[in-house]
């Protein structure tokens, strides 16, 4: 049974279903990875995915229109990340308490709100999922074309927004501001230019991304809410900016590990072979305390990371 | 904040009085009660009426109250885990996996003693509750010592695996019920039963040694050298280093103790309520237990009287939901509002606005 696994149809899918399953940990990595450039440090991403997936569900199924949903988790992981940022930058609140207590209003609103909105009802609907999107002729490409050039609208923005966020953090004004910001903000207020503009700026970019992977576990797969469906997925988007060492490229490698991982679980179950489902779901926990465990100490990571600017 | 200053005022950050932090809190919590009565008239309750529901099944007769004191129980102990880790500025998110690996261990000790009597199991299941969740705990230690891995990271990384273990464990594994289709064990041996406190009503041992865990957390942050430490690490770590002590043996410590006390709380679980190892008699005390802790501002009294108002919106919430409809998840929105209403209303009674001379 082992030897299926080497098959070229194999490898395929289960290369297609690792890029299909980074999305979501890949949007929120970017997020978190230009919210922490900027200085602050999001815990709160396992609950902004969490609304951001139930939020993309209910306005999808109400409005009947999938691009609503997506819309509607966009403007709840703005939201949530708006007040997030409001006690952590202007209140000056400890950032990883706050985070905490982001996580636990999405899991708390989540449910309460799911339960309120199909009270008495014992199953709710499912709305429909979104298409896969293939790009004409490159889709058609061996291997790589069913991998990379067939899968669905918001894969191709997580892929798309990897180096458009290194394009605008390493080539742009805004964007060596904002990294400025993370690394030396005294120089940034002496400039006379606002540290906080660009933290809130940088953490509702970072919300809305969050919010917009977990849109895609409702809307492009799951086809329904569950409660705690992100199953850690926030977490491990933290996992991977630091692993990533703060730069997009390593970061899209690491999510493309993690993906792997999870992408040859659902394969080994499929083909049956006889490992315990928990140990190959357990696995990218372990396999993340790991990767923090061998890394070189803080490599990477901004220098103000976490601690709140005070003008002297 | 640039109009206040053309306005000649000023905003400054300056330490709050006991007195103004009270009132800011205390308009926060209003808030957060206002809030709240929103999301019962969104679940088209009118809030009085579940307010009311709410209260009445919390407190309504001995057997409620006595509910949520059973409710409180492992709240407690989560509550003084996270507090005594937070006292000391180590984040131990972990309490929600020491709690499973309390009841774990716990139960890998005493499940060989069936039939012997409850003055040699209980014991055993309550230091097998410490020593799990205390081991547990002490892996994020050296993890965060050894190898630099934030414990935040590693703790929540450990919730996690726990799950799973326990989940192998109870479904292909050793402990799990002959012949039963459910995920958990076997019945526990009735020796090995925390007892009950009065007839008609669950409320058993367990509280009595949250309670009694509450006196000795506050002793030992007040009165002894271990405390001084903790508080020491929270405040001022290079006085710690200065006069010798080594971070990582304060690192190591206050997590074991964390850990220990949550594991208690798994141990209370399990051997106070459910009479089964299972998940579903583990699941969210742990990361409760952080709210508890902050509400309670990390005081061992203040942990005590948070879990019991978080004990009795969990048991209040079952009968509001018959009575009224809301989804009784509504409380644990409710609670992440109190803590974000509270963390907002601290950090605001810092600021103040001041008078400045014009900058013109």
């Amino acid at each position: 049974m082992l030897a299926d696994l080497f098959q070229t149809t194999v490898i395929v899918s289960l290369l297609a279903a690792t890029v299909r399953i980074a999305t979501p940990l890949l949007l929120a990595a970017i997020g978190e990875l230009v919210a922490e450039r900027s200085g602050v440090y999001n815990m709160g991403l396992e609950g902004t995915m969490l609304m951001g997936a139930l939020t993309a569900y209910l306005a999808a199924d109400a409005s009947g229109s999938l691009w609503v949903g997506v819309f509607a988790a966009l403007t709840t992981g703005a939201l949530m990340s708006l007040l997030f940022a409001f006690l952590v930058i202007t209140l000056q609140v400890e950032q990883i308490v706050t985070g905490l207590a982001m996580n636990l209003l999405g899991s708390g609103l989540s449910v309460y709100w799911l339960r309120a909105a199909f009270k008495g009802q014992s199953q709710i609907p499912a709305t429909p999922i979104f298409d896969n999107v293939p790009i004409p002729f490159l889709s058609e490409l061996p291997v790589i074309g069913p991998v990379l050039f067939d899968q669905k609208a918001l894969t191709y923005l997580a892929l798309l927004s990897v180096p458009a966020v290194w394009w605008f953090l390493y080539r742009t004004r805004p964007g060596l501001d904002l990294r400025c910001a993370g690394e030396n903000p005294r120089a940034l207020d002496i400039k006379g230019l606002s540290i906080a503009a660009r933290q809130y700026g940088a953490v509702v970019f970072g919300g809305a991304m969050a919010a917009l992977g977990g849109a895609f576990l409702t809307v492009a797969s799951a086809s329904r809410f569950a409660p705690e469906m992100t199953n850690g997925r926030g977490w491990l988007a933290i996992v991977i900016v630091i692993a990533g060492m703060w730069r997009p490229v390593p970061i899209l490698v690491a999510t493309l590990v993690f993906s792997f991982l999870d992408a040859l679980q659902l394969q080994i179950q499929g083909i049956g072979i006889a490992i315990p489902y928990q140990l190959m779901l357990a696995l990218p926990y372990v396999v993340a305390i790991l990767a923090l465990a061998v890394r070189r100490r803080h490599a990477g990571a901004p220098a103000m990371l976490g601690v709140s600017y005070r003008r002297e | 904040m640039r109009m206040l200053e053309h306005l000649g005022w000023r905003v400054v950050r300056a330490d709050a009085s006991p007195a103004r932090t009270a009132v800011w809190v205390s308009a926060s919590l209003l808030l957060a009660v206002l809030l709240s009565a929103l999301l019962f008239e969104a679940a088209g309750a009118s809030p009085a009426a579940a307010f009311a529901a709410l209260l009445k099944g919390a407190f309504g007769s001995w057997r409620t109250a006595s509910e949520t004191l059973v409710a409180a129980t492992p709240l407690i102990f989560t509550g003084l885990a996270t507090a005594v880790a937070f006292r000391a500025r180590i984040w131990n998110i972990g309490a929600e996996g020491q709690v499973f690996a309390g009841a774990m261990f716990a139960y890998w000790c005493q499940h060989g003693l069936a039939g012997f009597s409850p003055a040699i199991q209980l014991p055993v299941i309550v230091l097998g509750g410490l020593a799990g969740g205390g081991l547990y705990a002490g892996l994020a230690a050296i993890l965060k010592t050894r190898f630099n891995v934030d414990e935040v990271i590693s703790t929540v990384m450990l919730n996690y695996i726990i799950v799973y273990a326990l989940s192998l464990l109870l479904l292909q594994g050793p402990w799990s019920e002959p012949g039963a289709f459910f995920e958990q064990s076997a019945k526990m041996d009735p020796g090995s039963l925390l007892p009950l406190l009065s007839g008609g009503s669950r409320l058993h041992a367990g509280f009595l040694l949250a309670v009694a865990a509450a006196a000795v957390v506050q002793v030992i942050m007040t009165r002894t050298p271990v405390g001084y430490e903790i508080r020491a690490a929270g405040s001022n770590l290079r006085a710690l280093k200065v006069q010798g002590t080594s971070p990582a043996r304060v690192i190591l410590m206050v997590m074991m103790i964390s850990g220990a006390l949550a594991g208690l709380a798994g141990v209370a679980q399990v051997y106070g309520v459910h009479y089964r190892l299972k998940a579903g008699a583990l699941t969210g005390y742990g990361y409760t237990g952080i709210i508890v802790a902050i509400l309670g501002q990390l005081k061992p009294w203040g942990v005590v009287a948070a879990a019991i108002v978080f004990g009795a919106l969990v048991t209040g919430a079952t009968f509001m939901q018959v009575k009224t409809g809301v989804p009784s998840a509504l409380i644990y929105a409710v609670e992440a509002i109190l803590l974000l209403c509270y963390l907002a209303g601290w950090a605001a009674a810092r600021f103040r606005l001041k008078r400045v001379a014009h900058a013109g």
